[in-house]
């Protein structure tokens, strides 16, 4: 029932902030079907393909992203645990025109010594040399009883051009958490040195807070119409339950992602787009949908209005307002508030909570919460 | 009269207005960013064809889903057709919606009680 919010009310502005640093965009963690990884795929293509230029790249990216979703869809089941650390991790970032690609998932603790020793090997060789052993390990057939987790480590190597990170969570006696790293070198002459473990670090910190909260998905970059339209298309297969349940969360998402693209506020005014977060977390049989963006200070006490207006109306009230506004064609800039936030009262049938942290004089942080029961 | 017609895009509906043919259908979605900007040619066509409209007028609304900035722009075409059906004209409003959609019927409805016209509502 507790929101995630009043729980812990800076939790949006500092997942925001630490997100920011590392320029982290998209993270989806929960169970890899088919169907998801085909979605994150279909997602990433539209990224890549507004965001290079050149047709090597996105490829090369592609297949590396294709290797990665396969690795944790391969491997997820391995273990049975049923707890919430069974669930893949996959992370995209893009920095300075480098990509950066996170997966994590279970492993039982009697391979990790294989994985070790098997990433050393892979990252002590040079192009050509891993090329063959690649061949050799496919023509003896001894990789891993695993199903190719060596092999699938190996082509990885292979495609990304660049070394391999990873890191080892202990979870339990039999288990760990391993995560994988890798920055795909995208032209020769790259520099192919190690990244800072630090990068890997901030992921792995993260991916806590997620779990903590259990957070299926999180976008966080600028926000445009087009930006919306992608997270749209993406939220439509990742989600489970009924088809009532799908289109409220949908009705919600829209209506908080374009609160964002219309009201929010680019501190740097570079792009005609807004920085923003939004997250969908599952928790207690109920879907948590949080956005957070920046406004303007002069005009938080309006928006607290508002919403403490929406929030303590019943449900006969905001029936009457929602009608009152929805014929007001001239309400756009006024005090009242919008059809937009009644309509996520009355959709969501929970109170809306919020926070704002304020950033400095001009502007603030605005993080909202949205609680959709499944019926 | 000519026709107005607009394919479905992402985020907003296909609209065809055939008098000829007595065809008037919104039908898709319609989230656009810019609600107002999109609807405006929408009301001036409507505007003008109810200066000399059908002896009867059926709109169809197959809306999968709409954002509730194109929920003003409907209530102001559903005003406009309440405004020929006062001058005596027939005007019937059928309004689709998916059986698990609830949302979508309530919005019907609540257009209805809104709306001095004839709604019927039809699963689709």
């Amino acid at each position: 029932m507790q929101s995630i919010i009043e729980k812990n009310n800076d939790f949006i502005f500092l997942l925001f902030k630490e997100m920011e640093k590392d320029n982290l965009g998209y993270i989806y963690r929960g169970r890899f079907t088919q169907e998801i990884t085909d979605n994150i795929l279909l997602l990433s293509e539209s990224k890549l393909e507004k965001e290079e230029q050149s047709s090597k790249t996105k490829k090369r990216v592609y297949s590396i992203l294709v290797e990665c979703l396969q690795n944790i869809t391969r491997h997820q089941d391995d273990t049975g645990d049923e707890s919430h650390e069974s669930l893949g991790y996959f992370v995209l970032q893009k920095k300075s025109d480098k990509y950066y690609i996170t997966t994590g998932n279970l492993i039982d603790k009697n391979n990790i010594d294989y994985i070790e020793k098997l990433i050393a090997k892979v990252n002590s060789l040079e192009k050509e040399e891993l090329k063959a052993y690649y061949k050799e390990i496919l023509e003896e057939g001894h990789f891993s009883q695993k199903g190719g987790a060596g092999l699938g480590l190996i082509d990885m190597a292979k495609k990304s051009g660049s070394k391999l990170q990873y890191y080892f969570r202990d979870i339990s006696d039999a288990f760990s958490y391993f995560y994988l790293h890798t920055v795909p070198t995208l032209e020769e002459g790259q520099d192919k040195s190690l990244n800072p473990q630090h990068s890997l670090e901030s992921i792995v910190n993260i991916h806590l807070k997620l779990n903590d909260n259990n957070v299926l998905l999180v976008f966080n970059g600028l926000l445009n119409q087009e930006g919306l339209m992608g997270i749209l298309s993406s939220l439509e297969g990742q989600m489970m339950g009924s088809a009532t349940l799908k289109k409220k969360v949908y009705y919600v998402v829209v209506e908080m992602l374009q609160n964002i693209v219309k009201h929010g506020l680019n501190p740097t005014q570079e792009l005609n787009a807004n920085p923003g977060i939004f997250i969908l977390a599952e928790k207690d049989d109920q879907y948590h949908i949080l956005t957070g963006n920046f406004i303007n200070t002069s005009h938080v006490n309006e928006l607290k209005t508002k919403l403490d207006t929406v929030n303590d109306m019943s449900n006969d009230q905001l029936d009457q307002l929602f009608n009152k506004s929805l014929f007001d064609f001239e309400n756009d800039n006024s005090k009242k508030a919008g059809l937009g936030i009644i309509d996520l009262k009355i959709k969501s049938n929970n109170q809306l909570s919020y926070f704002i942290h304020p950033v400095n004089n001009e502007y603030s942080f605005f993080s909202m919460e949205c609680i959709i029961h499944f019926q | 009269m000519d026709k107005y017609f607009i394919s479905e895009s992402e985020d907003t509906p296909r609209i065809e207005f055939d008098p000829e043919n007595k065809l008037f259908e919104i039908s898709g979605r319609s989230l656009p960013e810019n609600a107002i900007g999109f609807y405006e040619s929408v009301l001036i066509w409507l505007d003008n064809y109810s200066k000399a409209p059908l002896e009867m007028t059926v709109m169809n609304f197959k809306l999968e889903y709409f954002n509730t900035s194109s929920a003003k722009q409907i209530a102001k075409i559903l005003l406009l057709l309440e405004k020929m059906a006062e001058k005596g004209q027939r005007v019937i409003i059928n309004w689709f919606y998916h059986k698990e959609d609830t949302d979508m019927y309530a919005s019907g409805n609540r257009f209805s009680k809104l709306i001095s016209l004839n709604f019927s509502f039809i699963e689709l």
